[in-house]
């Protein structure tokens, strides 16, 4: 609209999205079913500890929850520029590059790899901005910063592993999924969920229970995770492949 | 179109007659009996052989009360009034804690004490319109009527003028003061002290009121653990001790009995209205040295620990009420007629023989009986022996459980003479705490027709707006699903009592999410590199530092907020007055440009609109005496109202500003406000005039420079108002709301966005402004700006306008959003960096003029839509929706949960918000005044 905003092109320019489809494998088919069950069940396993005192379960449940993401994403999802994804298959070749060489060597390092640096990125990159996103909606400013910096990493890892290891850190991608451009598939739902979920775990806050589970950040962190259980099942089937549209 | 327009005035009428007639089902006008009382037939006196009423113990009365004196300050062990409780150890007084109900404040709670009754809900809208004859009690029959009417009866009062506006003309001697600047601890105080020793020598009065104000000024300022409180109640001891003095030494006094209570209590936070066990437990202390004669086995102990909830309940528990029928037997007059209090017992043994403690608590039970029977016009409330073996089995309605006790009063009194009088005595009593219990019990006095019908209306309200709504609403978008949303969980929200106390959680979170949904469907049109300044994101962050700035509902109060924090405060309160000075300087720099405009209209062709640097010179000579006006004028009401907040200001301009004289000021401020805005409404209708006719002589409308210009200038000068209108740490917000405004333009939203925007941040800015559900809440502070006298519709304007002042400052903001009449500005400033919208305004006013030009297609289609009125009926039809919806699920909530534990302490406030809501807000604000700005955009 106006001239000094260098917006950019119209994503419509652009051949429509795919979902994204998990690995055509029986393990994958299985272990997508199985994962947020162990999921859910990690977080029942630890709720009591989180209640009782956040910041060290939150800290501690991080490392089960990373290595069940990652497990999830190398087992069921094609990792970002694989010939499964179709999704990739328009990639400029300079970043197919990165995955080429890992092709080579055995499948299931050209899995590993890259779910372990979508877990680096998810920490260092989603981590500060959601946490950022958490103080906008309201999160303590001046105290909990460790118990609101251990919400986002949590919600991170939920939402964003998988996407980065499906999408990459392309920014004219995100840039899409921001904005809710993509097609709706599992991963995707996974985001939508976790984000919906913690946004919805907010309501019980105010309630004059006074019970100890009212506390910060716990129902952030439970919306989240029964958020993305939600997100990841519906994005999976009866979503699967709708279009967001807005007004 | 007509008849679209004209369901949607039906509906908007609807919603006062709903409102009326619930609130009258759910706030039963009590009918008082008119009158005063006399002593009458008792029946059974030849029985008991009562020639005459027992002989009254006292002939004078000291009533002393001070405000919020909650139980603790006096017989706790961190009391500075030692002297009371030397009396008590002594047996020279009889201590109380006596049980005030909700709403716990100082109107109501008189009444109560004087009249002996309950009032009800409704007291607290009367508190504000106290004209309305029913609320004085010039009528109604108080212990001060009785003593008044008493041969010699003559009264004396000192302290809050409250009781010279519910007692008017019964005082012989008066001298009243207001509660206006809370952050007055002493003067208000010595004004009563001192007629105290002049008074105690006149023996002209049977009967002296003082009411001492300072104590709960110092809870509203600082909390009950302020440093000032100890002081203040050896103050309060110091006079206590003078009066008690005085009534042993000198004779005309020596029967007075002195009388020290605690209208209402306070919370730990200084507040009340509401029913927290602090703020129900005023002490209540008896006083004279005849008391000796019946303390002898009591229990003297003191200062003592509380007791209950909260600690607060100290020695014997009584009802406010019992105040009334209690003095009336100790000064020997008649039980008040509308009274509902007990006599309470430690006073009968002043009396040595059985028979006249009996005729007391019968006069007594008679006068309650006489409200008994009129509410339960159907039972047999006579004085016949009947045989109630089987009446009274088994289960009973309240009425019934009462006339089964009246018939035990009346089956013991025809009993054999010879039995111990005590059985008799408690036999009363039995009938006299019940009737009490169930006559001050709320419950039975819905009426629940009523509040069916009234919620009936409102539905049907809602039915009509939302049959005008349909044509929109048939399309669905995810704007309309959003505002369905926040509508129906809204309304669900309303039943839940912590949600009620915590609304303001609901309003931040959803704004939180429609500012992060605004983004993301701006992001799907373009994507905004710097994304962390786009628009949306700048108006998330600043909806984040409104929401901190003042902490306010139930379950976090006094958790830190902005206002309260270091930044503002004390030596850093230049810091504040800087952001103040600030808004003041946006306002008026705004103002000059819409005088400037005027100006250059007579010399320059209006179809350039340009204003020359003379003349913008000119515009802010003119406005800036307004704005330095109104700016002084903050400073020297908040430098009396609030001293802590002007404490880094030199003394200097202190002493300057002291010096003025507030009323005067207001005005000046108020006429100042008015003249420029028919200055501006004057220049800019001729001009309007002078388009149209060159429009006809060319063909085509005159765009440029044009066209809905007033409606801005009217923003302005109402938000200078509002700002006049509001508490100086809050005026900063203005600020934030502006830069939000700012952002808001460069969005450019669709029609029903825009009304969900003004949905929200009217709310949002509601509570963050302060202001929560409950009664205590309420800024009165600003109600008499400009106001010498009490004017009841001068006082209730400026208190609705300062606790809604942010809502009203964004219901006019979302119509300037709806006809774009910011946008041509907002776009040119598109060229400018977020982060340079405080820049000076100059080079903004050249990028104004480049980019009038280019706007020029999009002026003339935001025009057309203007005309349209279209737009502007769906946007009070969404508007309409929203609070409809809002009072339906109210209403709802008051009827299902009627017998709710906390019915009275937030669901009653809540409707009466919802009223102000539904009646001035959205009825006088959004479609009053925004039709207004709205037609006027027209010119």
């Amino acid at each position: 609209m106006s001239p000094t905003t260098t917006a950019t092109e119209a994503p419509k320019v652009k051949p429509p999205e795919t979902p994204i489809e998990h690995l055509s494998n029986d393990t994958a088919k299985l272990y997508t079913h199985i994962h947020p069950i162990l999921i859910l069940s990690l977080y029942a396993f630890q709720f009591k500890s989180i209640v009782a005192d956040p910041v060290p379960a939150l800290l501690n449940t991080l490392v089960p929850l990373g290595i069940l993401q990652i497990t999830y994403v190398a087992v069921c999802l094609p990792p970002i520029g694989s010939d499964v994804a179709p999704a990739a298959e328009k990639r400029k070749p300079g970043e197919k590059k990165k995955i080429a060489p890992g092709k080579l060597v055995s499948g299931l390092n050209g899995k590993i790899i890259p779910a372990f640096i979508s877990l680096l990125v998810s920490t260092l990159a989603a981590t500060p901005l959601l946490m950022l996103t958490l103080i906008f909606f309201g999160a303590p400013i001046t105290t909990h910063h460790a118990h609101t910096l251990l919400c986002a990493a949590h919600i991170s890892l939920l939402a964003t592993l998988p996407l980065i290891y499906v999408h990459g850190v392309d920014g004219e991608r995100w840039r899409e999924i921001v904005a809710c451009l993509l097609p709706i598939d599992e991963v995707y739902g996974c985001l939508i969920g976790t984000v919906l979920g913690a946004w919805l775990g907010a309501v019980p806050i105010p309630l004059d229970w006074d019970r100890e589970w009212q506390k910060w950040p716990v129902t952030i962190v439970t919306g989240a995770y029964l958020g993305f259980v939600v997100g990841k099942l519906a994005g999976g089937t009866f979503l699967k492949g709708k279009q967001m549209k807005f007004e | 179109m007509g008849r679209q327009t004209l369901l949607l005035a039906l509906a908007n009428f609807l919603i006062p007659v709903a409102i009326l007639v619930f609130a009258t089902g759910f706030f039963p006008y009590k009918p008082f009996m008119p009158g005063l009382a006399t002593f009458e037939a008792l029946g059974w006196e030849e029985k008991f052989r009562w020639t005459k009423t027992p002989e009254p113990q006292f002939d004078r009365l000291v009533f002393m009360v001070v405000d919020a004196l909650r139980s603790d300050f006096v017989f706790g062990r961190e009391s500075g009034m030692t002297f009371v409780q030397s009396l008590i150890r002594d047996g020279s007084a009889i201590p109380f804690t006596a049980h005030a109900t909700s709403p716990t404040i100082t109107m109501p709670r008189v009444k109560a004490m004087t009249t002996g009754s309950i009032p009800s809900f409704l007291d607290v809208i009367l508190n504000f319109a106290e004209s309305d004859t029913t609320s004085t009690l010039a009528t109604q029959d108080t212990w001060l009527a009785q003593l008044k009417a008493k041969e010699g009866g003559n009264l004396v009062m000192y302290g809050d003028d409250t009781w010279l506006k519910l007692f008017p003309g019964f005082f012989e001697r008066a001298d009243g003061t207001s509660s206006f600047f809370v952050s007055d601890f002493t003067e208000v105080d010595t004004n009563v002290t001192r007629h105290v020793p002049e008074e105690l020598l006149n023996g002209d009065w049977n009967a002296m009121i003082l009411h001492y104000l300072g104590l709960d000024h110092i809870g509203h300022k600082a909390g009950p653990k302020s440093p000032n409180m100890i002081p203040k109640q050896v103050e309060m001891d110091g006079i206590v001790r003078q009066i008690y003095d005085a009534i042993e030494n000198e004779d005309h006094l020596s029967n007075t009995l002195f009388v020290l209570c605690g209208d209402h209590g306070m919370n730990d936070g200084g507040n009340h209205g509401g029913s927290a066990p602090g703020e129900t437990s005023p002490a209540l202390v008896f006083m004279s040295s005849k008391l000796k004669k019946i303390t002898e086995f009591m229990d003297r102990k003191s200062p003592v620990d509380g007791k209950g909830e909260g600690g607060m309940e100290f020695y014997k528990k009584v009802e406010q009420s019992d105040i009334a029928p209690t003095l009336a037997g100790l000064l020997g007059f008649p039980v008040p007629r509308n009274n509902l209090g007990v006599f309470i017992e430690d006073f009968l043994y002043f009396w040595d023989d059985g028979s006249d403690r009996i005729q007391l608590l019968l006069r007594n039970a008679r006068q309650v009986k006489r409200i008994v029977e009129a509410t339960f016009p159907s039972l047999n409330f006579d004085d016949k022996v009947r045989d109630i073996e089987t009446e009274c089995a088994g289960e009973l309605s309240s009425g019934e459980n009462l006339a089964c006790r009246w018939q035990g009063v009346v089956q013991i009194m025809e009993t054999v003479a010879t039995i111990h009088p005590k059985l008799r005595v408690d036999q009363i009593y039995y009938f006299l705490r019940a009737a009490q219990d169930v006559m001050s019990s709320t419950a039975s006095n819905y009426d629940v027709s009523r509040l069916i019908l009234g919620t009936s209306i409102s539905l049907l309200s809602f039915g009509l707006t939302f049959a005008t709504l349909l044509p929109t609403l048939s399309m669905i978008s995810s704007t309309g699903i959003f505002y369905s949303f926040t509508l129906i969980l809204y309304g669900v929200l309303m039943f839940a009592s912590s949600y009620v106390e915590e609304e303001h959680h609901f309003w931040y979170w959803t704004t939180s999410a429609w500012f992060l949904y605004l983004f993301i469907t701006e992001s799907r049109k373009q994507w905004f590199p710097k994304f962390l300044f786009h628009p949306a994101i700048m108006l998330l962050f600043l909806h984040r530092i409104i929401r901190r700035w003042n902490q306010t509902g139930q379950k976090y109060a006094g958790a830190p907020d902005i206002v309260h924090s270091p930044f503002l405060r004390g030596s850093n309160s230049l810091v504040l007055w800087s952001l103040i000075g600030a808004t003041y300087m946006d306002i008026t720099i705004r103002l000059s440009r819409h005088v400037a405009r005027t100006i250059s209209d007579g010399d320059s062709p209006p179809a350039t609109g340009e204003d020359t640097d003379k003349e913008r010179f000119m515009g802010t000579l003119a406005v800036l005496p307004l704005g330095i006006t109104a700016f002084m004028f903050k400073l020297a009401f908040t430098a009396r109202d609030a001293p802590e907040l002007v404490q880094g200001i030199t003394a200097g301009v202190l002493g300057f500003v002291e010096d003025l004289s507030l009323v005067g000021v207001a005005r000046m401020v108020f006429v100042g406000i008015a003249l420029s805005a028919s200055w501006i409404g004057i220049s800019e209708w001729r001009r309007s005039r002078g388009r149209r006719g060159m429009g006809k002589g060319k063909g085509k409308e005159g765009v440029s420079g044009g066209g809905g210009d007033f409606a801005p200038a009217l923003f302005d000068l109402l938000s200078l108002f509002l700002i006049t209108q509001t508490r100086a740490q809050n005026i900063p917000l203005y600020l934030l709301f502006r830069m939000q405004l700012f952002f808001l333009t460069l969005l450019d939203l669709p029609p029903l966005a825009t009304t969900l925007t003004t949905i929200l941040l009217t709310q949002t800015s509601f509570f963050a402004l302060g202001n929560t559900n409950a009664i205590s809440s309420i800024d009165l502070s600003n109600s008499y700006n400009g106001i010498s006298g009490y004017a009841i519709s001068a006082v209730g304007f400026l208190v609705f306008v300062s606790n809604w002042a942010g809502p009203i400052y964004w219901s006019i903001a979302g119509i300037l959003l709806l006809g774009g009449y910011t946008r041509s500005g907002g776009t040119a400033a598109k060229v400018l960096d977020a982060k340079e919208i405080a820049e000076e305004t100059k080079g903004w006013v050249v990028a104004e003029r480049e980019y009038l030009e280019t706007l020029i297609d999009k002026d003339k289609h935001a025009k057309r839509s203007r005309q349209d009125g279209g737009v502007f009926r769906q946007h009070v039809a969404g508007l309409s929706l929203f609070t409809v919806g809002a009072v339906v699920a109210v209403m709802a909530a008051c009827t299902a949960l009627r017998s709710h534990l906390f019915i009275w302490t937030v669901f009653s406030p809540k409707f009466l918000y919802a009223m102000a809501w539904g009646v001035a807000f959205h009825l006088g604000v959004s479609v009053g005044v925004g039709g207004v700005v709205w037609w006027v955009g027209s010119w």
